[in-house]
């Protein structure tokens, strides 16, 4: 059990850098895609939703403290995305729902989900109309992280393809 | 009655736990400004900073030259000079006898590079690599070359965050520098504005805006951009101003920090008002 935690904490450190350093020189007027949620739903689907709501958690934790943003709303952003990308679970599917198309869709959710609510946390601008900038603040990010879900589908080797 | 509560909470399991998490980190939201969780926080962002500061090297490793960045620093010393000597010519003929501008060609710069970036539409933060060992302290400006970037919100010993123009926590006393109008700069979500400025003044799209003299958490006359477009409200009693910053902020990657040490009673109190 608890390797199914130490894995993606492992994964996790690296690709947090990548996110702090590297992400930020492809980002698009600060559209950036997220590789953290990518890990997050890709073991969610692995290992089921309370799992999964855990990791975000316990992922959201760790960034909240190594980016310099507000402790407690990556925490909860990550953890309410796992929840939701945990309802795709499904013990029987867990190779078509990691090498499809479905994976990218479901990357596409939950970082549209997850940039919405971690925009809505760090708001404090009464002037800044969340509703006015979804497409901007959610639907773009989320777009962009799923096209960054893309290369798991395409290289992960499918099982029982003959 | 015991065994229905457990098959209940057995049921719902996900939920409560949902409910639990959340809860969690709300108080986490909520105990931000503790001493202990502040603590914590300057301890993880000073390691996994180092981590950055590395890969950032490495990104980097073929576009150093110390050249370049000395010609920057002079760069922005001038633009300083610059900005203020043209402030002075506008007052001089609108006030002869009446100047008192503040220095700010005094003020020593600390060279910066930005080792990370959290990339948000809400809230840009950046990270660079000096912190209080080099004198960096909470609330000293962050500039570059063309202006204002942002300003410093937290300093561990190498390390220090910074908040950029691009952040809706951010609000900062400016003025159109030829017509001393002053305002509220602020990050919408997409642009920059300046809200409620009276349409009976005749401001022009195209003036440039600086900070204003009665903010003591920043020095006066440092340039921060200039008027893009304004609209009038629907009363036409009042302007919203959008601003076009100098600095590109996006792409920022060297930045110098403002040596200011004002009082740090005022800082406090403005570094309240700021969260």
């Amino acid at each position: 059990m608890i390797w199914n935690f130490i894995k993606p904490v492992l994964i996790f450190i690296p690709l947090a850098a990548l996110q702090l350093v590297v992400i930020p020189l492809i980002s698009v007027y600060d559209i950036s895609p997220n590789l953290i949620i990518i890990l997050i739903i890709y073991f969610t689907l692995l290992n089921g939703q309370i799992y999964g709501t855990l990791l975000g958690f316990l992922l959201g934790f760790i960034f909240d403290l190594i980016s310099g943003g507000m402790l407690g709303a990556s925490m909860l952003s990550y953890t309410i995305s796992a929840f939701i990308a945990g309802y795709f679970y499904n013990e029987n599917k867990i190779d078509i729902n990691t090498t499809s198309l479905l994976f990218v869709l479901i990357v596409f959710l939950c970082g549209t989900i997850y940039s919405f609510i971690y925009s809505s946390i760090m708001n404090v601008n009464p002037d800044v109309s969340l509703l006015k900038l979804f497409i901007d603040i959610a639907i773009l990010p989320g777009l962009y992280t799923a096209i960054f879900g893309l290369p798991i589908i395409i290289f992960k080797p499918k099982k029982g393809i003959v | 009655m015991f065994n229905f509560l457990r098959r209940f909470t057995y049921q719902f399991k996900e939920y409560f736990l949902l409910v639990i998490l959340i809860v969690i980190s709300l108080s986490f939201l909520a105990s931000n400004e503790k001493p202990e969780v502040k603590k914590i926080r300057t301890f993880a962002l000073g390691s996994f900073a180092a981590v950055n500061n590395f890969l950032n090297f490495l990104t980097g490793v073929f576009s150093t030259d110390p050249s370049i960045d000395q010609l920057k620093e002079e760069n922005a010393r001038l633009m300083l000079e610059l900005n203020r000597l043209r402030k002075q010519g506008v007052e001089n003929q609108n006030l002869r006898n009446m100047l008192s501008v503040p220095d700010t060609s005094k003020y020593d710069l600390i060279a910066a590079d930005v080792i990370s970036k959290l990339v948000n539409k809400i809230q840009g933060n950046i990270i660079l690599n000096k912190g209080s060992n080099d004198g960096i302290q909470v609330g000293m400006p962050v500039l570059n070359s063309n202006g204002l970037v942002g300003i410093i919100a937290d300093v561990t010993d190498n390390f220090s965050v910074t908040k950029t123009l691009f952040n809706s926590s951010l609000n900062i006393a400016v003025t159109v520098q030829n017509i001393n109008v002053d305002g509220v700069l602020s990050w919408n979500g997409s642009e920059l504005i300046i809200k409620n400025i009276p349409t009976t003044y005749e401001i022009k799209v195209g003036e440039k805006v600086e900070t204003s003299d009665f903010s003591t958490l920043l020095p006066p006359n440092i340039p921060i951009g200039i008027i893009s477009k304004k609209e009038s409200l629907a009363l036409g009693l009042l302007h919203t101003i959008y601003v076009k910053p100098f600095a590109d902020i996006r792409s920022v990657s060297n930045v110098f920090v403002l040596k200011v040490v004002s009082s740090r009673q005022i800082n406090q109190l403005e570094m309240n008002l700021m969260k």
